[in-house]
């Protein structure tokens, strides 16, 4: 306690002292103390300037922290939800489109419904930009399945369209992509869909 | 402590009634969906992130939705240009009665025909009509059971505030 007392009393010697050689200082150094000002105020100017530019970089750094957060939560639920040995994956893809508007793909395994997706135009137009789009995840055992993809849309001269497409495959052990391909055939000048299995 | 537990069981009491009373959706991400619009187009809710979207549910058999959705159809076209949006999901069996009454009542929103119940057992439908608002960010913020006049002046209230944000 008393030594508190003591550097406090200490502290306002210094401070009283200070203010006296100011004070003494103020008369003949006018110009002096109004430069000194003006650079003080500056500094303070600058500081502030770089605080605030530290803060942004917290910030910016905190958010891309945030975003690999989520993208390692993302992988990590994926891989409890989905482990490799039972993953299956199926993606859509499209090429040209010019005979096929689609409107949604109605994805059966096993005669068992497992996805109904309707496309949005602007889903569709970045399909035709060549964009992959993964319509369906799932867990599936070893051994033979069977996959029936209904796709409908409009069709040629715009008439509506629903066309099937079968793949038997085999699920080994590791994960399985499918891809459901929707291209042009311009001979028959009608659309085409082929069921892939990706190496 | 017989006026401590039975003020303790008042407590229980309302706080469960008030469980029951908010929708448990609200404060969350509001579930996506795509569906079928009465324009022929699929709309899908995530693609109007950024704006405000007011989701109505609706039923031709229920009277206050047809009471409401000439009022909705009013806040709709104004606030529309600032970034509102309003979808109107009508769950009936079948679409073309839905046609009929969206043209008697001439409302010029988007209507999505939810035949399949899917979406609005996603939103927890359990009366008609259910009108959930959801922000700029793509939460829930209200949600509102039921319509009786009045209520109109509610949604416009929570439009402006959410147009605000």
């Amino acid at each position: 306690m008393t030594k508190t007392l003591i550097s406090l009393a200490a502290i306002a010697m210094l401070l009283f002292s200070i203010s006296v050689v100011a004070q003494e200082d103020i008369a003949p150094l006018n110009a002096d103390t109004a430069m000194a000002d003006a650079m003080s105020v500056q500094a303070a100017k600058s500081e502030s300037r770089e605080r605030f530019r530290s803060l942004d970089q917290d910030v910016q750094t905190l958010k891309k922290e945030v975003l690999d957060l989520n993208r390692d939560l993302f992988l990590l639920e994926e891989e409890l939800l989905f482990p490799a040995n039972s993953q299956v994956a199926f993606f859509v893809s499209m090429d040209v489109g010019e005979y096929f508007e689609l409107d949604s793909i109605n994805i059966k395994i096993d005669g068992k419904e497992v996805a109904n997706y309707l496309y949005t135009a602007r889903e569709t137009d970045a399909l035709i930009r060549g964009g992959v789009h993964r319509v369906h995840m799932a867990n599936l055992k070893t051994g033979d399945h069977e996959l029936i993809a209904v796709f409908t849309g409009k069709g040629p001269h715009v008439r509506d369209y629903r066309r099937g497409a079968t793949l038997n495959f085999e699920k080994g052990i590791g994960a399985k992509y499918l891809e459901l391909e929707i291209t042009d055939r311009v001979k028959k000048q009608q659309p085409e869909f082929v069921i892939k299995e990706w190496e | 402590m017989n006026i401590r537990n039975s003020m303790v069981a008042l407590l229980a009491c309302v706080f469960a009634t008030s469980i029951l009373a908010s929708s448990g959706l609200e404060g969350q991400q509001a579930p996506d969906f795509a569906l079928k619009s009465s324009s022929g187009e699929n709309l899908r809710l995530s693609e109007y992130r950024g704006d405000v979207v007011m989701i109505n549910f609706w039923a031709t058999w229920c009277g206050p939705c047809r009471q409401e959705m000439p009022l909705l159809d009013e806040l709709y076209a104004r606030y529309q240009r600032v970034g509102f949006n309003l979808l109107g999901v009508n769950i009936d069996d079948d679409s073309r009665r839905a046609m009929k009454m969206i043209d008697e009542l001439g409302v010029s929103f988007p209507v999505l025909f939810d035949s399949r119940k899917e979406v609005s057992e996603l939103y927890e439908v359990e009366a008609m009509p259910v009108t959930v608002l959801i922000d700029r960010e793509g939460n829930v913020r209200h949600v509102h059971h039921g319509y009786k006049p009045g209520y109109e002046q509610k949604y416009l209230d929570q439009i402006r505030s959410l147009l605000r944000e």
